[in-house]
């Protein structure tokens, strides 16, 4: 079924308000998963996938485990991006526009795809920005993420690895920030095999036509998403009917 | 990492100019006491209408004797084709249900992109008269429904029928046909994105304007489906309705609560609105000297404030007392203005300051708006604006501190520990997610309430950065907020509303004492609605529309003159 952004947008809120996420919080994570929903990267698979690990209010908070100069290392002790990584993406700019440039490392977060939203912000902040995770088993995949300062969109590149390669770093983030005055870092692709580029036109065509047409949602998740957003709703009374502004 | 404004209004002048503090102006009883005005987007849409002259027809008119059937108009603008469906049905006088929680309505309707084909007729047939139970697509815009008012539809089709007008006391009474309790738009139920449609379609890229269009178009329905019956009931003695008593009647709208979330979660917009209004209001003092033609146009304006005063017509107490009020204001006015002819408008305003009630200032700065539409509408295009609240998280904790003692001081001075200062909470029922409110000591469902009392969180927020700042005094928002997550909602909302010139609504929504009715007809204000008829504090029913030009008045000469749309007086035959 076809559904509207603002529709999505609004469900969402609903959603993560109900699993007790904090006001600040549910709008940032809805923004999160509308932004790869609308931009035709798959936002509510990607929820779909992991909506027993998003709703973590019983998990341990995010911890900044290092601090240097030019880096900062988080863990995030299996949490959601949804949860974790607007707040750490913000104390990483301020970080990048006072020093130049950082690179950040997060570890054990889950949803990392989420990035590329917070990456469009970055851009906006007047910095450039690369993430890179690697996902999956037999062939392990890299995300590769790169956007210009003052860009509106990313350039998102996915590579095979060579087979049987270890995965260093489960769940991990790499990070790297930096000011205009401050080269980007080259792309280091090694034996990867690229096989998926999305380009900052794309990502325009895909919101265009979402915007003209909808985006597209499975019933049976759109009847889950409203059964996980009735925890905000409150039991109806005839004490509370007479209190609704009718007659 | 501090974001470029996108809320100033660009306008130079807001800055130099001397306008109203918003101490003075976004008090809520201040901001429940404003009327419609040139600014409201009835009237602006109007305006566009009849200066773009677009041309609107039935394609399709298929109705039975009762006037139930399936109607379509196509609507051709200067640039872009719509189309309005209407679908009218057989409705049991006991289901009709003001309440957003109702099911079944006499005539629902939705406004399209393009034309409509059978099929997608017959999709629209089987979602539209479901309203919030169906579901819709991208191409359509808004969806509405309306339900006839027991007191003068069938009074009036009975009048024309036997080839009499309606009682004009009657309908100055009830000034509508057909009162709608519900106006999607905004990608509701699957409908397009507000994006999409101000992208898109220019005609409608101001706030609110393709929902005032459905119910600008439900009105003229409505006369053209009373005639229609009265017609087919006795085609050898009925009669149209006599054109300018066919202006006076408007559409009825029944508010609720649902209104009033909105205000409090889309700050950015409704300060720009009261900012709008200001701006025009400050250019008119202003202005100097003020054109013989408008000092004495003002007295006449005043005049009709008083009839139309006259003409309305409420059961509630509360809000009689309140025309009463305004009306000896008028008078007194009207009085003070035969011993003391005006030179500038100065010393009007300060009349009203030290004499008139809330109402009856706010009823006259819209005259003031009224007699100079070259300072005001064309703020209209200025309405609209990319709402966003950024966080910055760059800024020293030590200014956000300072930033909620100016800004939120109304806040701060909140004393949330006295009796009845907490006791309201608002919530979502889970009857259709409807906005109600409970009373903390009697309702279950504290936990779940809806962030709305701001003042309640500024002052939360503001003690844990006087806690934080005591051992960090050189932090950023940044820092602050990894250990203070559950501010995250407030600060960026305090950070954003400070780049606003008018900002928050300044209340204690949480109060026991509150009033939801200030907030609804605040909006309903800008939405250039008339005669407030509350029906308790919690709704009201009001008129839209009333006295506005008829289809068949398009592409005639038109004066924008229908702000306090008067009764006409009724032909003796």
């Amino acid at each position: 079924m076809l559904i509207s952004a603002n529709e999505l947008t609004a469900l969402l809120k609903r959603v993560f308000e109900g699993m007790g996420y904090t006001p600040g919080h549910y709008e940032d994570a809805a923004a999160l998963v509308s932004w790869l929903q609308l931009h035709r990267e798959d936002g509510l698979g990607e929820l779909e996938r992991a909506l027993d690990l998003v709703a973590d209010r019983d998990r341990q908070a995010n911890e900044l485990v290092a601090e240097g100069p030019a880096t900062l290392i988080a863990e995030c002790h299996g949490r959601s991006a949804l949860n974790c990584l607007p707040i750490l993406l913000e104390l990483a700019c301020v970080q990048a526009l006072e020093q130049g440039s950082i690179r950040v490392e997060i570890q054990h977060c889950h949803n990392r795809k989420f990035i590329l939203k917070l990456l469009a912000d970055c851009a906006r902040q007047g910095l450039w920005a690369q993430a890179r995770w690697e996902n999956g088993h037999d062939p392990v995949r890299r995300h590769v993420a790169r956007i210009e300062a003052g860009a509106a969109y990313p350039t998102y590149r996915e590579y095979r690895l060579p087979d049987h390669l270890p995965q260093a770093n489960r769940q991990s983030l790499t990070l790297d920030l930096g000011t205009v005055a401050h080269p980007q870092p080259e792309l280091e692709v090694g034996a990867a095999r690229e096989e998926r580029c999305v380009t900052p036109a794309d990502f325009t065509l895909a919101r265009q036509q979402a915007l003209e047409n909808g985006t597209e949602i499975s019933p049976a998740l759109w009847q889950r998403l409203n059964q996980l957003a009735e925890a905000v709703l409150v039991e109806s009374s005839e004490r509370s009917r007479s209190c609704a502004g009718g007659r | 990492m501090s974001t470029p404004s996108v809320l100033e209004s660009g306008l130079p002048e807001a800055a130099s100019l001397s306008m109203r503090p918003a101490s003075l102006v976004m008090d809520l009883e201040r901001l429940g006491s404003l009327h419609q005005s040139r600014l409201s987007f009835m009237r602006s849409l109007v305006r566009r209408i009849m200066r773009e002259r677009w041309q609107i027809e039935p394609q399709r008119f298929d109705l039975d004797a009762d006037g139930y059937g399936t109607v379509i108009y196509r609507i051709r603008t200067r640039s872009d084709l719509f189309s309005f469906v209407l679908f009218s049905q057989y409705l049991a006088p006991e289901k009709r249900n003001d309440r957003v929680i109702a099911s079944e309505w006499d005539l629902t309707m939705a406004l399209c992109e393009g034309e409509v084909e059978d099929a997608y007729v017959d999709y629209l047939r089987r979602n539209v008269p479901l309203q919030e139970a169906g579901r819709l697509d991208a191409k359509v815009m808004v969806l509405s429904r309306a339900n006839r008012s027991v007191r003068n539809f069938d009074s009036v089709v009975d009048a024309l029928a036997h080839g009499r007008q309606p009682e004009i006391a009657q309908i100055a009474k009830v000034g509508y046909l057909y009162r709608t309790t519900a106006v999607y738009g905004s990608g509701k139920l699957g409908m397009a994105d507000w994006e999409k449609v101000s992208r898109k379609h220019p005609d409608f890229a101001r706030p609110f304007a393709a929902e005032m269009f459905t119910c600008f178009m439900l009105r003229n329905f409505s006369l053209q489906q009373a005639e229609f019956i009265a017609r087919r009931r006795s085609p050898a003695t009925a009669v149209a309705l006599e054109p300018r008593l066919k202006r006076y009647f408007g559409i009825g709208n029944s508010t609720g609560l649902g209104m009033a979330p909105y205000l409090i979660n889309h700050p950015q917009l409704i300060s720009r609105w009261v900012e709008m209004r200001e701006l025009a209001l400050a250019r008119i003092l202003a202005s100097a000297p003020v054109a013989a033609e408008r000092l004495e146009r003002l007295p006449q304006l005043v005049d009709r404030a008083i009839r139309h005063l006259e003409e309305n017509f409420t059961e509630d107490e509360w809000q009689t007392g309140n025309n009463q009020r305004v009306l000896a204001d008028l008078q007194a006015l009207h009085e003070h203005l035969d011993r003391h002819p005006l030179q500038s408008w100065q010393p009007l305003l300060e009349w009203a300051q030290r004499h008139a009630s809330l109402q009856g200032e706010e009823l006259i700065n819209c005259i003031l708006l009224e007699l100079h539409p070259d300072l005001v509408d064309e703020l209209e295009d200025r309405l609209a604006l990319p709402e966003q609240l950024e966080l910055d998280p760059e800024m020293p904790v030590i200014r956000l501190k300072a930033l909620i003692e100016t800004s939120y001081d109304w806040a701060l001075a909140i004393d949330f520990n006295a009796d009845g200062a907490q006791e309201t909470f608002w919530y979502r029922s889970e009857e259709k997610q409807e906005p109600r409110l409970g009373n903390c000591s009697l309702d279950e469902g504290r936990e779940k309430q809806m962030p709305l009392g701001i003042g309640y969180l500024v002052q939360q927020c503001y003690q844990r950065i006087t806690e934080y700042l005591a051992e960090h005094p050189q932090h950023k928002v940044a820092r602050f907020l990894l250990r203070h997550p559950e501010q995250r909602g407030i600060v960026r909302r305090i950070q954003g509303m400070a780049l606003t010139h008018y900002g928050e609504i300044r209340a204690n929504l949480l109060d026991r004492d509150v009033l939801p009715m200030h907030l609804l007809r605040c909006k309903l204000s800008f939405f250039g609605v008339s005669k407030f008829d509350p029906r308790s504090r919690l709704w009201v029913r009001n008129t839209m529309f009333q006295g506005a030009p008829l289809l068949e008045d398009i592409g005639h000469p038109f004066d924008d003159d229908w702000f306090l749309p008067l009764a006409p007086t009724q032909e003796k035959s």
